[in-house]
């Protein structure tokens, strides 16, 4: 065998597969860890998808579509879409501006920039037990701070936040605009830093006022930014489950449950793996269809540059 | 070349290694951090030592239990155990309560020898593994060792799925009142009666709220279960908490929320924002009465003879219903079960045998906590025992006459307890009206069953 090899390859092809060897010794490692446990796991959730299993060891029956026809019958899992859709909609539009704003603000040379930079970034760092717990106590509808301030400012009314069904996504949506938007404000930041300031001196020069700068100059220039920014925001916000987890549990009622807390609760407390996997494959599929968004957007700026 | 090639394949070479040490450093570690509780919480210390390094020639069994840390009820069992048997050592694979069902259903999934033995959290867990296949009959080994069931008073058959045995009761609780003497006594109020209905108990927590804000004292206190309305709904043991219509509930919900409303107890969305836990409640002197599971006897014995709390408590039995009488109670099971998968079947039915037995009753009876074998002696051993309130009506109030499971042996138990704990939030909160929650319940429940 070793030397009938020998005959058929030359030296060069020899050494070419010598040096992929080397390379792939070192993406092997990675390689393993995501073999085992990311894309085994993903095929398998594809498998269970169209099968019916609780988990034992007695077989798995082939169910075909049936899962989704089920779970698309569900006017649970129907809730947890809307519900997921409205969160999306409550969160990405406003972490978009606070973001770009808080970036505008703080790509100045003031003094002590770096300080409220960091300020703003840190909320993301925080471990997000720790920050909806904490939310929680301010949200707390009797005597919490946010209700006290709004009683204060004369909202005799206030919601009751996380205790009430109408309000309590809007709480989790507030939390997480406060904790993400530090982030986006750094990738402004640095799209900022990109814009050629012989633009602004231009504009100056014809007369251009701030407000006009920001409109005609900063906004279309940070657009290929932007357009990234709503696509991963609008990701993460499709797969939010922690924060909920943490701060409503997904009530009250079901009042804030997700997708992800459907798929959770059908695989971990029902033990219906199959409809738990067919959410997840619907979540799968609204993930690609905004990434493929994203990928023509991206080719589409990339061209026009 | 020849060096390169040596170099990369070294270098691969150690890499797996690394990972593979990782991991095998890791299992060591955990396995000597569980010998060492093991060594620490048994009194004779005779598995620390020598013989945690090769343990030769001994069993190793390994269970699983939840909050293990937090108290005496499973550990004083498996400790008694090891001294009986020198030659076997107890594994313990312990889960905070949380997540103790969902990790359990993983590793069974799994099919793998360990864990051999299974403390069941919910008898509606254990319905979910018996259809999956995941626990072992154990009528033949009942029927081996000619066990005696009647020691468990009926328990053991109550049990019993589909014709077979797959567990043995291991702990028993039921629902009491418990109360604060000293609030009772500065208030110059009676103690709460052993024959009390239910709304004799309303009247007297009105009674006992004084105070404002945050040191205002309330009258009772209902955690945030489900439980703390439904149970007195199927006390009667006329309905359960799976029906076809639930407005059996209704008049328990009005009187939940007039609680409520009126200030007698804690506000459902003040405990549920705060995660308050209601044994901080009771121990900080927030409320004069507060009803609950026997498993909290144990807990404020423990927490007395650690000295986090000195007030005088005392223990009713729970209220009852006008057309019922005194001792009716609600209550649920803690079964013990073995793994389908053990490879030590004989050993496991041992160590299951000898938890659920007379001998490891007496021994949790000291410790204040109730087995499946309902006996004077361990009601009398309780009652000995040095932190357990003073007085005779405190031993009576653990006696009942009717006994009610708080929820009903359905496989899809579970899957009803969300709905039931969804509905009963919104209630709680007032986003559902009581009839807009009986309705919500009955439809959804009914969708689950395949009803309507």
């Amino acid at each position: 065998m070793k030397n009938g090899k020998k005959t058929f390859l030359t030296s060069g092809q020899k050494r070419k597969i010598r040096n992929n060897m080397t390379g792939y010794a070192f993406v092997l490692p990675n390689l393993i860890g995501y073999t085992v446990f990311v894309f085994i796991p993903v095929i398998f959730s594809f498998i269970l998808s169209v099968m019916s299993w609780d988990g034992s060891q007695r077989p798995m029956q082939f169910v075909g579509l049936q899962n989704f026809a089920d779970i698309f019958g569900d006017r649970i899992f129907r809730g947890t879409l809307l519900h997921t859709i409205s969160y999306a909609l409550m969160t990405v539009i406003p972490t978009l501006i606070l973001a770009l704003l808080l970036a505008v603000l703080l790509n100045n040379k003031l003094k002590g920039v770096a300080v409220f930079r960091t300020a703003f970034y840190f909320p993301y760092i925080a471990s997000i037990v720790a920050v909806g717990a904490v939310w929680n106590m301010l949200f707390q509808p009797d005597f919490g701070p946010v209700n006290e301030i709004l009683k204060a400012v004369g909202i005799a009314d206030p919601p009751r936040w996380v205790v009430d069904k109408d309000w309590a996504m809007v709480a989790v949506a507030i939390v997480s605009v406060w904790k993400y938007m530090g982030y986006y404000m750094i990738v402004y930041l640095a799209a900022l830093q990109g814009i050629s300031s012989s633009l602004y001196e231009a504009a100056s020069i014809d007369g251009a006022n701030g407000r006009q700068k920001l409109w005609h100059i900063t906004v279309p220039m940070l657009t290929p930014t932007t357009f990234f920014v709503l696509i991963m925001l609008t990701i993460q916000c499709f797969k939010v489950f922690d924060l909920v987890y943490v701060m409503t549990g997904g009530g009250p009622g079901n009042a804030t449950k997700t997708l992800v807390n459907y798929i959770y609760e059908k695989a971990f407390t029902s033990w219906e793996f199959g409809p738990a996997s067919a959410g997840a494959i619907v979540l799968f599929v609204i993930v690609l269809a905004i990434t493929l968004i994203q990928f023509s957007g991206e080719r589409k700026w990339f061209r026009d540059m | 070349m020849r060096k390169r090639r040596l170099t990369a394949a070294l270098m691969a070479g150690i890499m797996v290694c690394g990972m593979l040490t990782a991991c095998q450093s890791k299992t060591v570690q955990d396995q000597q951090g569980g010998e060492e509780e093991t060594a620490q919480t048994s009194d004779a210390g005779e598995t620390s030592g020598s013989n945690s390094g090769a343990p030769e020639g001994k069993q190793v069994l390994s269970v699983t239990t939840w909050d293990n840390e937090s108290s005496p009820q499973f550990q004083a069992v498996i400790d008694a155990y090891e001294e009986e048997n020198p030659d076997v050592e107890i594994k313990v694979i312990d889960t905070s309560a949380d997540e103790y069902n969902n990790s359990l259903g993983i590793s069974l999934s799994a099919a793998q020898p360990d864990p051999d033995v299974i403390w069941v959290k919910d008898m509606g867990s254990m319905l979910q593994m018996a259809d999956k296949e995941q626990l072992l009959p154990i009528d033949d080994f009942i029927e081996e060792d000619n066990l005696d069931l009647s020691i468990y008073k009926g328990a053991a058959e109550q049990l019993m799925y589909n014709g077979k045995s797959y567990s043995l009761p291991y702990r028993n609780d039921w629902y009491v009142l418990y109360y604060n003497k000293d609030l009772f006594d500065a208030a110059e109020v009676e103690y709460p009666s052993n024959d009390m209905t239910w709304e004799e108990y309303y009247d007297l927590a009105a009674k006992m709220t004084s105070g404002e804000g945050s040191s205002k004292v309330y009258g009772s206190h209902n955690h945030t279960w489900q439980a703390l309305v439904t149970n007195w709904a199927v006390q009667d043991g006329k309905h359960t908490v799976v029906e076809k219509d639930y407005s059996f509930m209704k008049p328990w919900y009005e009187q939940g929320l007039a609680l409520q409303d009126g200030g007698y107890i804690q506000d459902y969305s003040t405990l549920k924002t705060a995660n308050i836990h209601y044994s901080s409640v009771f121990k900080n002197q927030q409320c004069a009465m507060m009803p609950m599971g026997t498993w909290f006897i144990a807990t404020m014995m423990q927490s007395q003879e650690e000295g986090e709390t000195d007030f005088n408590w005392g223990i009713a039995t729970i209220p009852h219903s006008k057309d019922t009488e005194a001792g009716y109670t609600v209550g649920a099971l803690t079964p013990i079960a073995i793994s389908a998968f053990t490879d030590q079947p004989d050993l496991a039915w041992d160590f299951v045998k000898f938890a659920s037995s007379e001998k490891a009753a007496e021994i949790l009876a000291k410790q204040g906590v109730f087995t499946g074998i309902p006996s004077e002696t361990a009601f009398q051993t309780i009652a000995a025992a040095e932190r357990f309130p003073e007085g005779e009506s405190n031993v009576e109030a653990l006696n009942y006459t009717h006994y009610s499971f708080d929820r009903p042996l359905d496989p899809q138990i579970e899957e009803i307890r969300t709905v039931l704990n969804e509905v009963h939030e919104m209630i709680m909160i007032h986003s559902y009206s009581v009839d807009e929650g009986i309705a919500e319940l009955t439809k959804r429940v009914g969708e689950i069953k395949g009803w309507n």
